[in-house]
């Protein structure tokens, strides 16, 4: 009789523990490993907003740089209130680390917001390349969650580590350090 | 007078096949909105919450359908389609886990369990007959004597 009481109760615990893991579990975590994990990253050729066109051109030719230096390529949003957290670090690591890895910025999830990402880029005054992402075509290549997300890309092209959620200027100076094989 | 009939069968002979290709147009339309669909329901909106890229009208899902839409009119298969999902974002984004690797455990493991649960079941109804079967052994005489006796007087006495 007890047996089967004991076994009666940790089925129901079991389901019961079950069943509020799944409801006060909130939302998902998007801190999934990407399929592209040590893989070479895609080339890319997108359009520059206007203040870098000095620096750069019209559009931005990633192809041109991968497998030669390493790059941070950060995807962002204007409506998106976590990519507005993390631009000032961003810019930080950007003025401290810029000579070593190659920053570029990618508007994406976001069509037809230019404006709205040209106020974005000056409000936090970007000197990194940030470029345009019209259709989301870069965000399905690179297969991105959500916004924000920071890809971490090694000297040979390949990914070292994707970042989903805001990064922090300390994240970005480890992550920078990996990559170059410097020492803090 | 003449003028006029002239002019109407002109608008009719005009119209019928305008009709008919404006159909047979809508009916592509249709069939193409269709594949897009079915296809976005097997994939995992990588935004949301529960919800498939077919089902969803977050940014990302808008433009995954667009893609989709794409990669149809390159003349892709289905299976080349999700595969170029499945290479971008993992096993993750297929909502109906590949029949391979560790994601057999997800289509073996509710079989395992019906079959486990069905013959515990036949095991424990068996045990059940067996008991119900078996002659009672520890009756004394006096108890089976009354038994017999009720048995004979029927239900009134």
């Amino acid at each position: 009789m007890i047996r089967r009481l004991v076994i009666v109760a940790s089925v129901t615990a079991a389901l019961g523990g079950l069943f509020l893991f799944g409801l006060l579990r909130g939302s998902p975590d998007r801190d999934i490993e990407s399929a592209r994990l040590n893989r070479p990253v895609p080339a890319f050729e997108l359009p520059l907003y206007e203040r870098y066109h000095a620096s750069f051109g019209p559009t931005l030719d990633v192809g041109s740089y991968l497998g030669e230096v390493p790059m941070i390529v950060n995807f962002w949003a204007s409506w998106c209130g976590p990519c507005y957290e993390e631009a000032p670090d961003l810019q930080a690591a950007w003025e401290d680390f810029g000579g070593q890895v190659l920053f570029v910025g990618v508007q994406t999830q976001d069509r037809g917001r230019q404006q709205e990402g040209r106020d974005f880029i000056d409000q936090f005054n970007l000197g990194f390349a940030n470029v345009i992402d019209d259709d989301s075509s870069l965000s399905i290549e690179y297969g991105l969650f959500g916004v924000p997300e920071t890809f971490f890309i090694r000297a040979d092209g390949t990914l070292a580590y994707k970042h989903a959620g805001p990064v922090t200027y300390e994240l970005l100076e480890e992550q920078v350090l990996a990559l170059t094989g410097g020492t803090p | 007078m003449k003028r006029a009939v002239f002019g109407w069968l002109a608008i009719v002979l005009l119209a019928v096949p305008a009709a008919a290709w404006a159909q047979g147009d809508s009916g592509g339309v249709v069939e193409l909105e269709s594949r897009v669909f079915e296809l976005g329901r097997q994939l995992r909106c990588p935004t949301c919450t529960s919800e498939s890229v077919g089902d969803s009208s977050s940014a990302i899902s808008i433009e995954m359908r667009n893609e989709i839409r794409d990669q149809i009119a390159l003349g892709k298969s289905d299976d080349e389609i999700l595969a170029f999902f499945q290479e971008r974002y993992g096993d993750w984004v297929l909502l109906e886990p590949p029949r391979e690797g560790i994601h057999l455990f997800v289509w073996i493991l509710p079989v395992v369990g019906v079959v486990a649960g069905a013959a515990g079941l036949a095991l424990l109804m068996t045990r059940w007959l067996a008991k119900a079967r078996a002659p009672l052994d520890d009756v004394n005489d006096e108890d089976l004597a009354r038994v017999q006796a009720a048995m004979k007087s029927g239900p009134d006495a």
